[in-house]
């Protein structure tokens, strides 16, 4: 048995305040070690609060920040995933997650996915990421870590376990809302998370980390709900809602092997083909190749034509050709 | 002939500019809430004098209401020189002695401290002012200026209360630049600007800082993000620069909606986000 102690550091950062919250990823840290933890996760700009707006500039850092590499020297025979805002070389400031390894800074994920749209305003403050790659760990399994709004869009996970990821860990700072009594959990983010999470353990057969911070942020509750998914799409642990705690939950790895050889999805999967129908889309989106599914009076780039969308509902319309 | 104020280099501006913008502002504010009359509260200090000019060369003093609302320990210069503008732009005003209603309320409770009754002062003038808007038909102006704004020096839901506020992003110093170009009385741009919460107050024994160096310090620090050792290396004072980034950090909240906690899919000034005027939404 491959066993794995995970530590999901289910926090309330204070907003700005990065030094304090420093201090609280090492007290974790070492309450984690102390558990017997072999990985610890931190939610999404776990040293900094999310709703940081201007502040944002105040509290980056640089990779090369001593108050990083002091985090990473907690880490001796230990994997630890923290997040902050990065500063690069040229000044752009990206909401990143590091993985941290036996004193080491292993890997940066710069956020890919920066929703701007209702309550989310993060296209305004910051740049977004433009690499996705798994990584191997101390841990002996491959790490595959994205932040939040990343496991919205569908080819993240997916990309992420063909490159050699067999646990995915999502970091997350995510709002609370949609108060609905109909939704599966009372919280129709909630309800969204755990449905997405379970999928994509299912789909790449892979175990999945869900790290969510709580507290509160100007109008926003982060509600927490953090889990851990086995590779059948079985849920191993659920932490409580808006509640602040180190929740340790034992895996074995093992259940990788024998989900992947039972269920070989990963081992069906056509990434030649994606790149081939993907290529021909972005071609015909940039109008530099003729789109046969098109609707005949489409323009260029456009899959619908124009016209009435009660008599003609949006999609592909009958009767062409 | 001594200029009538000092003005750091930095924030000089083109008050010409600043008329043509502001005028449009005001008359862009009025429009889209379908009102035709403003009024403001005009205490006597050089902040209300340049808002009651402004709107006066915005919208003719014919549609601007004045009101002054003194208490009994009011300075009865600033009294006078509120009579001043009001016979410069000829203007209509009312006099609403706040001391009843103030005195009122803390007749159970003397030892009050003039914090307490500061703030209640600046609250009942806010409650007289919005009174008064319904009587002449017009949106309140606010008179609040953005050093006072950045450095808290305000009171919540007090002086601070407005429908739009025309030279809240103007420094005390840039006020008073504006203020000889409208051709405000002198002794008003001259004077040493105070709350009158008790006799002799000035702004700057309060706060132990000049109006030119708090100025300068906000300029650099706020609009030109320079960092605390840039602008100590600017020449500024390390105790004072700290002692002002509190006060700005700490009244954060008084420049800001107060937050709704979000609950449901769509929140007010979270992700329910309309300009205040919208088609639909002009008085009727």
């Amino acid at each position: 048995m491959q066993a794995l102690k995970i530590a999901l550091a289910q926090i309330a950062p204070r907003l700005g305040l990065f030094d304090e919250n420093l201090a609280r990823h090492h007290e974790i840290i070492k309450e984690a070690r102390d558990k017997g933890a072999g990985l610890v996760v931190f939610p999404e700009l776990g040293l900094t609060g999310y709703l940081l707006q201007d502040l944002a500039a105040d509290v980056a850092i640089r990779v090369d920040d001593p108050r990083l590499a002091g985090l990473a020297d907690a880490t001796k025979d230990l994997s630890v995933i923290v997040s902050f805002v990065e500063e690069s070389g040229d000044h752009r400031l990206f909401i990143a997650a590091a993985l941290l390894e036996d004193g080491r800074i292993v890997h940066v994920h710069r956020k890919l996915f920066l929703p701007t749209y209702g309550l989310f305003d993060e296209r305004r403050f910051f740049a977004a990421g433009d690499l996705l790659r798994a990584v191997p760990s101390r841990l002996g399994a491959g790490i595959g870590l994205a932040v939040c709004e990343d496991f919205w869009h569908l080819a993240v996970p997916q990309v992420l376990a063909l490159d050699g990821a067999q646990i995915l860990i999502n970091v997350s700072s995510s709002p609370g809302r949609d108060l609905a009594a109909t939704n599966e959990v009372g919280l129709g983010t909630a309800t969204s998370w755990r449905l997405l999470m379970r999928t994509y353990a299912q789909l790449t057969t892979s175990f999945a980390v869900f790290c969510n911070r709580v507290g509160v942020d100007e109008s926003i509750s982060f509600w927490g709900g953090s889990e851990v998914i086995a590779p059948s799409g079985e849920t191993i642990f659920s932490a409580p809602f808006f509640e602040e705690g180190l929740f340790t939950v034992d895996i074995n790895l093992a259940d990788i092997r024998r989900e992947r050889v039972g269920l070989p999805l990963l081992r069906d999967e056509r990434p030649e083909l994606h790149v081939r129908e993907l290529r021909r889309i972005v071609a015909e989106r940039a109008g530099l190749a003729h789109d046969s599914t098109a609707d005949d009076l489409a323009e260029p780039g456009l899959d619908v034509a124009p016209g009435d969308p009660v008599a003609n509902p949006i999609g592909f319309r009958s009767g062409r050709r | 002939m001594t200029a009538l104020f000092e003005l750091p280099d930095e924030l000089a501006i083109d008050t010409t500019i600043a008329r043509t913008v502001i005028g449009e502002f005001i008359r862009g504010q009025l429009r889209q809430a379908g009102f035709e009359n403003a009024l403001i509260g005009l205490s006597g200090g050089i902040d209300s004098a340049v808002v009651a000019f402004l709107v006066a060369e915005a919208i003719g003093a014919e549609r601007l209401l004045t009101v002054l609302m003194p208490y009994r320990t009011s300075s009865p210069a600033s009294r006078s020189d509120a009579e001043t503008v009001v016979a410069r732009l000829g203007c209509a005003s009312e006099l609403v002695d706040i001391s009843p209603m103030v005195d009122a309320y803390f007749g159970t409770d003397p030892d009050a401290s003039s914090v307490r009754r500061g703030n209640f002062m600046a609250r009942q003038r806010m409650a007289v002012l919005y009174d008064r808007s319904v009587t002449w038909g017009g949106l309140v102006v606010g008179t609040g200026n953005k050093t006072e704004s950045l450095i808290g020096y305000t009171t919540l839901f007090g002086d601070s209360a407005c429908a739009f506020n025309p030279i809240g992003d103007l420094y005390k110093s840039q006020v008073r630049q504006l203020a000889e170009a409208l051709g405000v009385p002198e002794a008003i741009i001259r004077k040493a600007p105070s709350a009158d919460l008790w006799p002799g107050q000035t702004d700057e024994a309060e706060a132990d800082m000049s109006y030119p160096v708090l100025d300068r310090l906000l300029f650099w620090r706020v609009d030109k993000r320079r960092s605390v050792d840039e602008v100590v290396a600017l020449g500024f004072d390390r105790a004072l620069v700290e002692r002002v980034d509190r006060m700005i950090a700490g009244s954060e909240f008084k420049r800001q909606v107060p937050p709704i906690a979000k609950l449901g899919p769509r929140t007010a000034g979270v992700d329910y986000l309309y300009p205040r005027r919208r088609p639909g939404s002009a008085r009727g």
